[in-house]
């Protein structure tokens, strides 16, 4: 396994979603990320998990029944329980956004959204306030000096366009975690809006990094998974 | 605030016939006034001719009475003249003369000064006992002594005559106005037919019959006039209901396409038994579908705010062509990859006054057309020029296939596709251009394609900032 150390002790995560399809996909999802995870279903029980046990992160629906996820927010936030929250709504406007960022929400993710950001989010909320340490990245015989902007594998350095090595970049950072396109879009290409015709420059740059940096060599680490996104690592098989 | 009767057509009756009984009325009064005043004059024409007659008709009786020979006007037609009182005077007041009807009661009382000298003094006057009569008198030589004669006719026999025609006016008004408000209903009635049919007929359109029309009948009058406006408006409404069911349609089927694809793709793979490979396989190919769903989704969501006047435009001054420039390296990696040569020529001061966010999403959507059409190796021409004074203009030429006239219209409409081959592979079909004509227009812009078989330009214009008062058109 690739995953990286730093959650010794596993982190817990409460999901309240009031839809138990939705809240199942969650927990088994987030538990195969190794994290510890429990459910509420409606607002006041989240309230009351929330303020009672000790966690490291709510994922919170916005609406809920009877109480919805901002008035619990509001609750909480007014208790003083600063855990990180984020909310998930079909909610998409700026509007709406503002709203619960005001509310007291860390972060925001608009459904339907891909697995992967969702556990991009986590981790970044989770890593808050921790500093980048690492200057060089590695993967398998794969190595990075961000500082440098200097890529070599196998000890031969590649030659990297600036957007190629950007891209890596990303993928070296969340390595072993599949990245959609849209994760690549916002983050590598700096795209807010969402219906920029971005897949095909995506895929085309995607092609050109496989052509450097797997192409020459003889174990590839730079995989399509198909209908969700790119991943980066050493293929155990 | 209205009180009285809901019904138009009653109430204008009821108006018409009231304001006829006040006009009636006031024409009444005239006319019996005009009556009386011209009755009086007759009356008194005809008293001084009956006093001359009467004269006549005087004789001193031997004790210095005066007698009348009275029997000779019993004959008369007229009543007055019938009935006529009678006074003779001497110049010193003393009475010499009353006739049987006028009895004890005195005619006119003292004399005054002037009376009957130059003419017959005609006047209304009371008796004693209260009776209004009209009053003359006249000083005649009567055998050579000086009388003063007082004939008064009673007036009431006006009034009676009068009375009898007013009557006859007054009985015979509420004919009148029964015919009055028979006529002005039905007037009204007339009038306000093509009012009741409109109305009926509008009555049965509703958003299923929007293809019906109000009745125009004459189309010169105001209800005519009415009828055309409503109708027109009708079009308009019809139009843009006919286009949001389009609209629907259209978006339904759009979404059907990948649901359909996502569930037989599932209920394939469940059928046989496959290895975890094929599952992944199978997954990620649904995937694939529901990434495509949500950018459909997406983008009717947009496009559907974008209607609803719910997005904001935040404008600013920036150049055109840095932006065609920023656009084109985004999709620099696409261009380089069917080898294409993309040239960007014009003015790098033009600026253009619009939300830079909108116009750089559509910008980004017609290069990215350019590029998904133009054959490998071939050419893409962006050009940045002042447009007249007001306007700057990019225009986007491509060496693709080009875009028959037929459809050139049609282009922006949304899930508009000139044909399958050609817009087959595009995520979340034919809305592309639709969101950047919303974004284009949005901006006090145009968008608009000309085309032919050797390739098509796109063109978008914006206002300017800094284009020379006679710019260098095209």
């Amino acid at each position: 396994m690739c995953f990286q150390g730093y959650h010794r002790i596993r982190m817990r995560i409460l999901i309240v979603e009031d839809e138990e399809k939705m809240a199942k996909a969650l927990r088994k999802g987030l538990e195969a990320e190794q994290f510890s995870v429990s459910v509420a279903q409606t607002g006041e029980e989240g309230f009351f998990l929330a303020s009672t046990e000790t966690c490291d992160l709510v994922i919170l629906d916005w609406m809920l029944p009877q109480r919805d996820g901002i008035e619990v927010l509001a609750a909480l936030r007014q208790k003083g329980v600063s855990v990180p929250v984020l909310i998930l709504t079909s909610k998409d406007t700026v509007k709406d956004r503002v709203h619960g960022l005001d509310a007291g929400a860390d972060d925001y993710l608009v459904k339907p959204f891909a697995f992967p950001e969702l556990v991009a989010r986590i981790r970044a909320l989770l890593r808050r306030g921790k500093p980048e340490s690492t200057n060089t990245l590695r993967l398998a015989d794969l190595e990075m000096n961000v500082a440098g902007r200097v890529v070599q594998r196998e000890g031969k350095e590649l030659a990297l366009t600036a957007r190629e090595f950007d891209l890596l970049l990303y993928l070296l950072r969340n390595q072993g975690r599949v990245v959609s396109r849209e994760m690549l879009a916002r983050d590598v290409w700096q795209e807010t809006a969402r219906y920029t015709p971005l897949d095909n420059v995506i895929d085309v740059h995607i092609a050109h990094l496989r052509r450097k940096i797997d192409e020459p060599f003889r174990s590839k680490l730079l995989h399509t998974v198909r209908g969700v996104g790119f991943v980066l690592r050493e293929e155990t098989s | 605030m209205r009180f009285g009767p809901r019904r138009v057509r009653t109430r204008l009756t009821l108006w018409y016939v009231g304001t006829l009984a006040v006009i009636l009325a006031v024409y009444l009064a005239g006319v019996s006034l005009l009556l009386l005043w011209q009755m009086d004059g007759i009356l008194k024409k005809l008293a001084a001719e009956d006093l001359e007659t009467v004269k006549g008709l005087l004789y001193f009786q031997p004790d210095g009475q005066v007698g009348v020979r009275e029997d000779y006007h019993r004959h008369s037609d007229w009543k007055q003249v019938q009935e006529r009182l009678l006074e003779i005077l001497a110049p010193d007041g003393t009475i010499l003369y009353r006739n049987e009807r006028l009895g004890n009661r005195t005619l006119g009382g003292p004399q005054f000064v002037g009376e009957g000298e130059h003419g017959y003094s005609g006047r209304t006057s009371t008796l004693s006992d209260g009776t209004p009569v009209i009053l003359i008198s006249r000083k005649y030589e009567l055998e050579g002594k000086t009388v003063l004669i007082r004939a008064g006719y009673q007036q009431n026999l006006i009034w009676n005559e009068l009375k009898g025609t007013l009557l006859v006016l007054i009985v015979a008004s509420p004919l009148v106005f029964a015919g009055a408000a028979y006529a002005g209903y039905k007037m009204v009635g007339r009038t306000l037919d093509p009012v009741t049919k409109m109305a009926n007929r509008a009555e049965q359109i509703n958003s299923e019959r929007l293809n019906e029309r109000l009745p125009v009948e004459s189309a010169g009058d105001e209800l005519g006039h009415l009828a055309t406006v409503f109708n027109s408006m009708l079009s308009r409404i019809e139009q843009s209901f006919e286009q949001l069911r389009r609209f629907t349609a259209d978006a339904s089927h759009e979404l059907r396409t990948p649901l359909a694809a996502i569930r037989s793709v599932g209920e394939v793979r469940l059928q046989d038994g496959a290895t975890p490979e094929e599952y992944r396989d199978t997954i990620g190919s649904m995937l694939e579908e529901v990434n495509r769903l949500t950018s459909i989704v997406e983008k009717l969501l947009t496009l559907s705010r974008a209607d609803a006047g719910q997005i904001q435009m935040q404008v600013s001054v920036f150049p055109l062509k840095a932006l065609v420039r920023e656009a084109a390296s985004l999709l620099e990696v696409l261009i380089e990859d069917k080898r294409l040569t993309f040239q960007l020529t014009g003015d790098e001061n033009i600026g253009v006054e619009a939300d830079r966010l909108y116009v750089r999403q559509a910008v980004v959507n017609i290069l990215h057309n350019a590029v998904k059409f133009t054959p490998v190796g071939g050419t893409i021409d962006a050009r940045v020029v002042c447009h007249g004074s007001s306007q700057a203009e990019l225009s986007v030429h491509d060496t693709g296939p080009g875009i028959p006239a037929c459809h050139a219209a049609k282009i922006f409409d949304r899930f508009y596709r000139v044909d399958e081959s050609r817009t087959g592979a595009e995520v979340g079909g034919g809305l592309g251009l639709s969101i950047s004509k919303w974004a284009v227009e949005a901006n006090n812009g145009e968008i608009g394609v000309s085309g032919s078989s050797g390739g098509s330009t796109f063109w978008i214009r914006l206002p300017a900032v800094g284009c020379p008062p006679y710019g260098r058109h095209g």
